[in-house]
């Protein structure tokens, strides 16, 4: 085993979306430190593709693994959950005193909406006793849909060099600083909410409309 | 008032009975479903729900049953063990399918940008039954059922149990919170 070999996992239902940017940039800044990076999806266990037994060997050729998840109603996917139960009801004693972080991401542009989840994934490194080393969320996870840091531009940059100093504090085995937080921080004037809103009802009702769909409040459930 | 049920517990316990026992002497309406004989799938995130079939998911699991009681009930209530400070993956599978109830639009509430509810206004009590000391759980429990009921805009009250307590505290603290939360 190298020395700081690190496993992301991928929370997310897609396997290219903006949970693997965020995973993809992590193993990619990880590899240029002459460290061994690898990333899993979690919706292959969960679909059964991939053999659930299989995760042994993968995680012990890791100390340390972090989870990148987008937020689903306000806290961590249901595949997701399913998957870290596995992982302490079934292979926690491989989990023991290794590291853990975690990057929540949301598709609303507030932060704290990360909040819960990032808690969530404190209280699993403590269930199972993994060393918990910290988490980061990120607020607007819907606007990047899947696109690469690079062509993100100076977001992509700004978003790369939080992750860098992230790991910079990983790699030392210190819990993460404030710093690449305030990086990851959107910052909306209140008032601005008003035109976004504007702006993404338009577009979603020109969406609908590509589908010959012109109402959108339909309530198929009512009585 | 009408009362929505999703039951994810995993073990014997005196929720489901004291609830039952509550409503019926109130004489109100409910549905009660237990999540783990039910057969609920993933959220793919397909967006299918938002813009080609409104409200309505393209994959066939006995969420509709769900939605159904919920669209046309004032009360939800979850009841679930607490896992890793929020919900179990077994409450989880119908919570992450309730984004069916919100629209693929925008409206901006107390400075928070929201998806405006198909159905209108509720209640919702989240009950979390605690297992173990894991630090922080509790509290983070009681924020995510917060955040939901932001999301969702609906009035909401948690109520926490330890696996412990006597069947004395959880019908009295029940009665209570009910009578809160109809209130
Ligand atoms: C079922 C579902 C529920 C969601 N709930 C929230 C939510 O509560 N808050 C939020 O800000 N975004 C929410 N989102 C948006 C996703 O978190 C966001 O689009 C994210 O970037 C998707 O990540 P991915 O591209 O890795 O799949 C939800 C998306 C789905 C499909």
């Amino acid at each position: 085993m190298y020395e700081k070999s690190l496993l992301i996992l991928n929370g997310s239902c897609r396997k290219n979306k903006t949970s693997y940017i965020f995973a993809k940039t992590l193993k990619e800044r990880w590899e240029n430190t002459g460290n061994k990076a690898e990333i899993i999806h979690i919706i292959e266990y969960f679909d059964g593709t991939k053999d659930l037994d299989s995760i042994k060997d993968i995680i012990k050729r890791n100390n340390i693994i972090c989870l990148v998840s987008p937020i689903y109603v306000d806290t961590l996917p249901y595949p997701t959950i399913w998957f870290l139960e596995k992982l302490s009801t079934e292979f926690s004693n491989l989990l023991l005193y290794k590291r853990f972080f975690a990057i929540g991401q949301c598709g609303f542009p507030d932060v704290s909406l990360c909040e819960s989840l990032l808690g969530s994934c404190k209280c699993f490194a403590e269930t199972v006793k993994m060393k918990w080393l910290g988490g980061l969320g990120y607020g607007g996870g819907a606007i990047i849909d899947g696109r690469s840091m690079e062509d993100l531009g100076k977001k992509g940059k700004k978003i790369t060099h939080a992750l860098d100093l992230a790991l910079a504090d990983i790699f030392k085995d210190k819990e993460i600083s404030s710093k690449p937080q305030e990086l990851l921080n959107i910052k909306i004037p209140k008032l601005l909410l008003y035109p976004l809103s504007f702006i993404l009802n338009y577009r979603a009702k020109k969406t609908g409309k590509r589908y010959g769909v012109s109402d959108l409040t339909a309530k198929p459930y009512l009585k | 008032m009408k009362s929505v049920i999703l039951d994810a517990m995993e073990i014997e316990n005196h929720i489901e009975g004291t609830l039952k026992e509550l409503l019926i002497k109130k004489n109100e309406s409910f549905s009660y479903f237990k999540l783990k004989n039910m057969n609920i799938l993933p959220c793919r995130s397909c967006a299918s729900c938002c813009y080609k079939t409104p409200g309505k998911c393209v994959f066939q699991d006995d969420m509709p049953e769900i939605l159904k009681a919920v669209a046309n009930s004032d009360i939800i209530v979850l009841v679930t063990p607490i896992r890793f400070g929020g919900y179990s993956s077994q409450l989880k599978k119908a919570i992450d399918k309730l984004c069916l109830i919100g629209m693929p639009l925008y409206i901006v509430k107390n400075s928070h940008m929201l998806h405006p509810m198909r159905y209108g206004n509720k209640s919702l009590l989240g009950i979390g039954m605690a297992d173990g000391d894991i630090h922080g759980q509790v509290e983070n429990f009681q924020q995510l059922v917060g955040s939901n009921a932001l999301n969702m805009q609906l009035n909401h009250k948690t109520l926490v149990f330890k696996k412990n307590d006597t069947l004395h505290k959880l019908e009295t603290q029940l009665q209570n919170i009910y009578q809160e939360v109809f209130q």
